[in-house]
């Protein structure tokens, strides 16, 4: 097992380094500063910014030193756009936001989409079952961006200009002030505010595709031998199918669980970015209208770092879940 | 490859279902839309080059102002006071161009009334001191318009907070002691004998302002006559979804974003089959170095996550006069999206086929082939990659729906197109209209996606089922 995971890592370091390498290329194509301060900038500004972010070196001392700072974590320069902050604040700050609004997006997605797709198992081939179908294709054709608006719109928007109460707040995410002795209670209130809105809305954009690809996963099952073997020896339908069946299509359904995982930190910008909440994606996002080179070189350093990382997660757990899977 | 492939047996499958063939011809009628207008803008293209005049130029098309801002679409009537709002709306134009010394301009139809096009609605061609005539009739009509107005609007409010304050005082009375209720019902009793003269008058004052709207609206119209015939058909295409916030056409908008959602979509769907046909292809039947290369690509490049490559080359081409200026190379503007989602998307084809390869080589009939003596690439290109088409044909209609939805997304992100209209933009610009209630434009630019999207979906798991045994549906 901790061979495994030591030779996937070992791997995966050359990897990571030649990303590094093309990424800090690309972002160099053109001068970061002048981008950052227009065409003819003040020299004295210039060489402060370019002295900071050691741009002045050679490409190969700059490779190094950067490979240097993402080994032990040093993000401490200062941001350009965001006075005051240094990357590693921003970096950091950020995180909790993002997680707030998609751990209970996958969670929920992933439990509701199973039991829809036990559903549709159950009965197929029948009028329930072809009418969730028939739904799931036209929620998975209407584009995210169409979701994201006219929930927002009739579920803050309208309900706010005509005076209406609503739960949701149209935009904004504070949802870390304790306030006196109710702190907890508080920290809810506040959440329910600013994230469930979103969450809904991922769970419902997530679930088109979600449904189908379960459904095909149980339906494939429920084809085995094993099913096959207790229908004969009279188990009945719903027992086949809770008990023997879910407990086999688990595994894809794990599967794919990992698989999205690194989701969980890019997959929700567009959400982020519409609701105003500060999250990794909409830090990255505003980083390049602003030119601000230093968080956009150190935010594609580590979303790069959390790819690799959880895509060596699913193959370990994989291997875990699936005792087929050998690690080798 | 093409031919056999429409012979095959997964083909006549899916010639079967109907729903399949029936989106396939929505896409059809989609895919006429794109040619015709790639068309045009080739004939245009080539006019220019040989020095004459572009006949069509739809991109101006869609950035010229043919109504007044936010004018609902077809089937959606105005109230009145947004009618007023139109009538004014050109009375204003008009008396900035009017306000001008006309008569002694070598040419007011060059030099100023050309300003006043909207589209194919022109200014009527007279003499000079005709259409004063006109625009001093039209003036008139529109000030005696513009006082009945206020008079209305002065009335409505004074009826409404009369009937407010009755509708208050009821709400009171239900709760009041006996001895109250009295003062309260003499006290509606008061208003309502107030209200009475008042709605009496607003009867006379309404059908006053109704018939001056007609005259004002009559007197634009000999200024400015609706376009009739073949020019009516395309003033009334271009009004027909009605106007966005500036003034220009939503249905000449929405109809030129096919062709920029198309374009995306040949081409990064083309480049990543291609990309990853080859590549996977090659890596499976050579194996050795060569496959070792392409799965550390493909490790390499699936490490990255796609938004943040596309974060990088968007920041790698602001500036750059070639590949960032929307207003002289829209379609150069482009090629950042292309490199991105190619590089992203050849990734899920290659892992497909190089599978798909490795079962294939070791069938008999390369076995044959190679035993009679046929080089490894003929016996790759003849035998072994037209037997993966299947796979080339489902991944590219995947990936083409793939490759317009994130234009929309990325576009929505301001990292997408600029300097032509498509979806993304459309959907983001109306995003604000939300609050005044205008759904005209974020409503037909999500129907046409919807629509394409949908087609899409239903085809390509027509194809699956057809193609793939194992599918399960």
């Amino acid at each position: 097992m901790w061979a495994f995971i030591l030779r996937k890592l070992l791997y995966n370091i050359p990897v990571y380094l030649s990303i590094i390498f093309l990424m800090m290329l690309a972002l160099r194509v053109q001068n970061p500063v002048y981008a950052y301060l227009g065409k003819n900038p003040d020299q004295q500004q210039y060489d402060e910014l370019s002295r900071q972010m050691g741009l002045d070196d050679s490409f190969p001392v700059q490779y190094v030193k950067f490979v240097g700072k993402v080994v032990t974590g040093d993000f401490s320069e200062n941001s350009w756009a965001q006075r005051g902050r240094s990357v590693k604040d921003i970096l950091v700050k950020s995180i909790p936001p993002s997680l707030s609004v998609t751990v209970p997006t996958l969670f929920t997605s992933v439990v509701v989409s199973v039991a829809i797709a036990l559903l549709s198992a159950y009965y197929r081939g029948r009028p329930v079952d072809q009418t969730l179908m028939v739904l799931a294709v036209l929620g998975m054709s209407i584009s995210y961006l169409v979701y994201i608006i006219f929930g927002q719109f009739f579920f803050a928007g309208l309900p706010a200009a005509e005076g209406a109460w609503t739960p949701f707040a149209i935009q904004g995410y504070e949802p870390w002030m304790p306030i006196g002795p109710q702190a907890e209670q508080a920290r809810l209130i506040n959440w329910v505010t600013y994230c469930l809105l979103p969450v809904i809305i991922g769970v419902v954009v997530a679930m088109g595709y979600d449904t189908r690809f379960y459904r095909a996963v149980m339906v494939e099952e429920s084809s085995r031998d094993y099913i096959v073997t207790a229908a004969a020896k009279g188990a009945s339908k719903r027992k086949i199918i809770f008990v023997h069946m879910l407990k086999n299509a688990m595994i894809p359904v794990i599967t794919r669980v990992m698989s999205s995982l690194p989701f969980l930190i890019t997959g929700s910008i567009l959400i982020e970015m519409y609701f105003g909440i500060p999250g990794m994606g909409f830090q990255l996002i505003n980083a390049i209208t602003a030119k601000d080179f230093p968080v956009i070189q150190s935010y594609v350093a580590l979303f790069a770092a959390i790819f690799i990382l959880s895509v060596i997660l699913t193959d370990v757990l994989y291997a875990l879940v699936d005792p087929r899977v050998r690690l080798s | 490859m093409i031919r056999r492939l429409l012979r095959s047996r997964g083909m006549v499958k899916f010639r079967r279902n109907r729903l399949a063939l029936f989106a396939s011809g929505v896409i059809g009628l989609y895919a006429a839309i794109f040619v015709a207008i790639i068309g045009m803008e080739i004939y245009d293209g080539i006019a220019q080059a040989v020095g004459g005049e572009a006949k069509f130029s739809l991109r101006e098309g869609t950035r010229i102002r043919v109504l007044p801002r936010q004018t609902p679409g077809f089937l959606e009537s105005q109230t009145p006071s947004e009618r007023y709002n139109d009538i004014r709306w050109h009375h204003q134009r008009m008396e900035r161009i009017f306000d001008r010394d006309l008569e002694s301009m070598d040419d007011p139809w060059v030099q100023a009334f050309n300003e006043l096009d909207l589209a194919e609605r022109k200014l009527q061609r007279a003499e000079l001191g005709e259409i004063l005539a006109r625009w001093e009739a039209f003036d008139e009509a529109f000030l005696v318009l513009d006082d009945l107005y206020l008079e209305r609007d002065d009335m409505l409010d004074l009826v409404g907070s009369i009937r407010d304050e009755i509708a208050d005082l009821r709400g009171d009375l239900r709760g009041a002691e006996a001895s109250e209720a009295e003062e309260i019902r003499g006290e509606i009793a008061a208003l309502e004998e107030e209200l009475a003269p008042e709605v009496e008058y607003l009867a006379e004052v309404e059908p006053e302002f109704f018939a001056q709207e007609e005259i004002a609206r009559g007197a634009l119209l000999e200024l400015m006559p609706m376009p009739t015939g073949w020019e009516g058909v395309k003033y009334g295409f271009r009004t027909f979804l009605g106007s966005d916030v500036s003034g220009r056409s939503i249905a000449c908008r929405a109809f030129y974003s096919i062709k920029v959602a198309f374009q995306i979509g040949f081409v990064v769907a083309g480049i990543s089959v291609l990309i990853g046909t080859v590549l996977g292809a090659a890596g499976a039947f050579y194996a050795g170095w060569v496959d070792a290369i392409v799965m550390w690509l493909v490790t390499t490049l699936s490490s990255v996550p796609y938004l943040v490559l596309l974060v990088v080359l968007a920041y790698m081409f602001t500036g750059s006069t070639l590949f960032d200026n929307p207003r002289e190379y829209p379609e150069l503007q482009l090629v950042k999206l292309y490199t991105a989602m190619g590089l992203a998307f050849w990734i899920g084809t290659a892992r497909v086929i190089r599978g798909e390869v490795m079962k294939i080589k070791e069938l008999e009939y390369v076995q044959a082939a190679t035993a009679i003596g046929f080089g490894r690439v003929y016996i790759l290109l003849r035998h072994v990659v037209p037997n993966t088409a299947h796979i080339m044909f489902i991944n590219f209609s995947l990936l083409f729906i793939g490759a317009i939805k994130s234009e929309v997304i990325l576009s929505f992100l301001g990292l997408g197109v600029s300097g032509q209209p498509s979806w993304g933009t459309m959907i983001s610009l109306a995003k604000d209209d939300l609050s005044n209630y205008f759904f005209w434009e974020i409503g037909s630019a999500s129907f046409l996606l919807f629509v394409l999207v949908l087609a899409f979906n239903i085809v390509s798991d027509a194809l699956q089922d057809a193609f793939d045994p194992r599918h399960v549906s």
